[in-house]
């Protein structure tokens, strides 16, 4: 008898000892994959960086779960005219101070930003701002450089700080101290920080006073664990509630899993494959492996057969695990600007030797294919598939899946002739991805930033550059589908597949609602019940 | 002495000179670092103006230059990616890897050297063959997979032990340390067992062969002769003998798992300095990557200079005369 209670004392002590986490059942722990550089908001614009922040504070305008434009502390805004923009803010919003939130703070944020920006930079959310006027406490008019159509999308990153804890923290030397001790970290999001340290555990206590209602979760930790495998094991082992970012095989096993419910969400991530224009280009060969005379991906019929090799619908379903869907064109579907009149792409191999052989390539010829391997799930593994379809209707392809640390600077150098990696619309409009990949790189409109293949047609960039002085929303976007159309029957991007995003939690814990640009925010995850 | 450490000392400068020679060439060789971190859609002024401004624009020996000025200045520089001063970030995650390294190298010393020298005492026992075939496993297993099959057996399958993290920090001395507390000891064993599963076999292995060594010679044939116990003779003779490898190894084992806890440190989320390198490499973060490298190097330096030191306290043969 006075075994078996010494023996129960001891379950049960050893049962406390497992099922401590669990004991409070309103704190959320989530492991992710990345965290904040800094508590900055403005220090930088990485997606995991604003992720975080949006913990702790809000923008004028919020962008939904698939990137719609939504009412953020600002209630409403619309053009006066050409190049004035009118916000008017949210009343009776607080700081986790207890503080007002007024048109002083937003003021001071977007002033702040170009003077603690670190390299990832966030001057692109501001660039296009002159001068910020404070009408009324509730009223700002925000004049512009120019006409700038797409001005709400950039401030759905444009963080609002307190001006008055961040005023001694607004330098780069001091911004980190201040901000990651807490002092200056103040906003008017759903959680107050307790602690945060680099590469470590996100603390966060619940701010009552928060305008859309008090969060469920009173307590919130997001744990960083880069390791997908430790990722997923803590989830099993009951130390975090919620994971980010599964793997395509861990997935497929998960589903079999009773305790852990799974969900899958469209990405704004689109691989795109892309064929260098410039004459010559460097890696591109005959058979022997000599230069060509011309380079062959100026030839439209060798770009379509380029298309033509790649069968979509095996790269999801055997290359992604069916994570991922068939893309035809440069972003997502419904996204501001895409259009629903581009065909669907087909596999027809066949026909792509015959248009090779017609652009004077019977016997193909050979080509160096570069891609990232760690950046985007998958990424390394669709590259291995391409090479395989591309080589089976003749082009030769010797395939390079490389770390982006090596990969993008020798892109920026333009070392590159067919390469491909993920590009995410993170505004939800085209403009965004247009004019960084579409337009020609022209330093004059300051557009094509990141056209590293020199595409140059003349009807994209009109398009392009009349669509961002253009106000009018039905007007602008008939303007970017009309573009996005071109760019994607010239064959120099070649769009893919789009990446899906996969969520694990414990079912009896946790609900989360994907959002397309893959964010994690405690607030929006509900308890289950 | 004196003259030996300053020669030392001199040496460890010239080797964190060409280190940060090396890395500051590597890092422009593969590219600008700013490739990677600005953002994608920024346009072409943008661009431009965040490229002056971290001064990635000028020619690589001026940046060089500039660099070894400020090290001269005791400033590391910012990182990048964390806008903070690199030696306050360095230190910031000391702590975690010196107590992870420690626990692991002290008990794999610890457990090791006794059972070495049992199975070099008895090699013919079945014990000693045991020994001997798991100092062989610990070899042979790749670090990561045993991490793996650590957690899965006493984190998801048993629920005994943490999947990972850290347990909870109290300050001592001023540094947070989680070996105090119950629940942070419990955090650290997995890790501290995986990284020292190699260290054990390879201190089960020395201390073996020395006691082999040591055991035919004639200091413990006389000491037998003049009937000491058994016992003594191991801890107060074959001990103090095969001590000089097994410190040396000491140094050397502790100096790389300092540096280089990389996969451990990953795999159980062990916020300490390994992870803090592969991402800083992976994200091109050049400040951090120079600092650490040559903290590195020093570290090193110092640790053989101190294995050194204490040659000379466990042997006396080689004390004094000889200058070094």
């Amino acid at each position: 008898m006075k075994q078996s209670r010494a023996s129960l004392m001891l379950t049960a002590a050893v049962s406390a000892f497992i099922f401590a986490g669990s004991a409070f059942a309103q704190t959320l722990t989530i492991g992710v994959r990345g965290g904040p550089e800094s508590l900055d908001p403005h220090f930088s614009a990485l997606g995991t960086h604003a992720e975080a922040a949006k913990h702790i504070f809000d923008t004028l305008v919020w962008s939904g779960d698939n990137l719609q434009l939504e009412p953020g502390l600002a209630e409403s805004w619309k053009s006066l005219d050409a190049t004035t923009w009118e916000f008017r803010l949210r009343r009776g919003v607080k700081f986790h101070d207890g503080s007002d939130f007024t048109a002083e703070d937003v003021k001071f944020s977007i002033e702040r930003v170009p003077l603690v920006s670190g390299p990832t930079t966030t001057t692109i959310y501001v660039r296009r701002v002159k001068e910020v006027v404070i009408v009324d406490p509730h009223t700002l008019h925000i004049r512009t450089d120019g006409p700038a159509a797409t001005l709400p999308y950039d401030f759905v990153r444009l963080f609002i700080v307190s001006a008055k804890a961040a005023k001694d923290f607004s330098t780069k030397e001091t911004s980190a101290a201040g901000f990651n001790s807490g002092k200056a970290a103040v906003g008017t999001g759903p959680y107050k920080l307790v602690s945060w340290e680099p590469k470590g555990d996100l603390v966060l206590d619940r701010h009552d006073a928060y305008w859309r209602g008090k969060s469920h979760w009173s307590r919130v930790v997001r744990k960083e664990m880069a390791n997908d495998s430790s990722r997923l094991a803590a989830l099993k082992a009951g130390q975090v509630d919620l994971i980010n970012y599964v793997s395509a095989a861990d997935w497929v096993a998960l589903k079999r899993d009773p305790k852990i419910a799974t969900f899958v969400g469209d990405s704004v991530y689109v691989m795109n494959l892309q064929l260098d224009q410039r004459e010559p280009t460097p890696k591109v060969y005959d058979l022997q492996g000599n230069a060509l005379a011309k380079n062959p991906l100026r030839d439209p019929r060798v770009r379509e057969a380029f298309d033509l090799a790649i069968d979509r619908q095996a790269m999801v379903e055997v290359v992604l695990e069916g994570l991922g869907k068939p893309a035809r064109q440069l972003m997502p579907e419904g996204f501001f600007g895409s259009s629903t009149r581009i065909a669907w792409p087909k596999h027809d191999a066949r026909r792509a030797r015959q248009l090779l052989a017609e652009a004077g390539y019977p016997n193909g010829f050979k080509i160096d294919l570069h891609c990232t391997n760690d950046r985007l799930p998958g990424d390394g593994a669709i590259c291995q598939g391409l090479g395989q379809m591309f080589s089976q209707v003749g082009i030769q392809t010797n395939v390079n899946a490389i770390s982006r640390t090596v990969y993008f600077p020798a892109q920026a150098r333009k070392e590159y002739s067919v390469f491909m990696n993920g590009w995410g619309t993170l505004t939800g409009e085209a403009s965004y991805t247009l004019g960084s990949l579409a337009h020609s790189m022209d330093k004059e409109v300051n557009m094509g930033a990141f056209n590293r293949i020199e595409y140059k047609n003349p009807d994209v960039d009109k398009a392009m550059q009349e669509g961002a002085r253009t106000l009018d929303d039905t007007k602008r976007r008939a303007l970017f589908e009309k573009a996005m159309e071109l760019t994607v029957a010239d064959r120099a991007y070649i769009p893919v597949v789009v990446l899906q995003t996969v969520w694990a939690g414990a079912k009896d814990k946790v609900i989360i609602a994907p959002r397309t640009d893959e964010d994690t925010l405690a607030y929006f995850v509900k308890p289950a019940k | 002495m004196l003259g030996f450490v300053i020669g030392r000392c001199l040496q460890a400068l010239v080797v964190m000179l060409v280190m940060s020679l090396v890395v500051f060439t590597g890092v422009y060789a593969i590219g600008n670092p700013l490739d990677i971190l600005i953002p994608p859609e920024a346009p072409q002024d943008i661009r431009e103006a965040t490229i002056a401004r971290f001064g990635l624009d000028r020619p690589i020996w001026e940046q060089y230059l500039y660099f070894l000025l400020n090290v001269l200045q005791g400033d590391f520089g910012r990182s990048f990616i964390y806008n903070m001063p690199v030696l306050t970030l360095i230190l910031s995650r000391l702590p975690a890897t010196l107590e992870l390294a420690l626990a692991a190298v002290l008990g794999a010393t610890l457990i090791g050297v006794p059972l070495g020298i049992y199975a070099g005492y008895r090699p013919t026992s079945v014990a000693a063959r045991l020994i001997m075939g798991l100092s062989i496993l610990g070899f042979s297993v790749p670090t990561f997979w045993v991490g793996l099959i650590l957690i899965l057996a006493f984190a998801v399958s048993l629920g005994w032990l943490p999947a990972g993290g850290r347990g909870p920090t109290v300050l001592l001395f001023g540094v947070p340390w989680s070996f105090t507390s119950l629940e942070g000891l419990s955090h650290l064993l997995l890790p501290a067992l995986n990284l020292s599963l190699f260290k054990l076999a390879m201190m089960i292995r020395l201390a073996r062969a020395g006691t082999r060594e040591i055991i035919l010679t004639d200091t413990v044939k006389f000491a037998r002769a003049a009937g000491i116990s058994e016992a003594t003779i191991l801890r107060r003779h074959v001990l103090k003998l095969i001590s000089i490898p097994i410190v040396t190894v000491f140094g050397l084992e502790f100096g790389s798992t300092l540096a280089f806890a990389v996969v451990t440190e990953t795999i159980f989320s062990w916020p300490g300095l390994g992870k803090l390198i592969i991402d800083s490499i992976t994200s091109l973060d050049r400040p951090v990557m120079v600092a650490y490298l040559i903290l590195i190097a020093a570290l090193f330096v110092t640790i053989n200079l101190l294995v050194d030191i204490s040659y000379a306290a466990l042997d006396p043969r080689l004390r004094g005369g000889r200058g070094a």
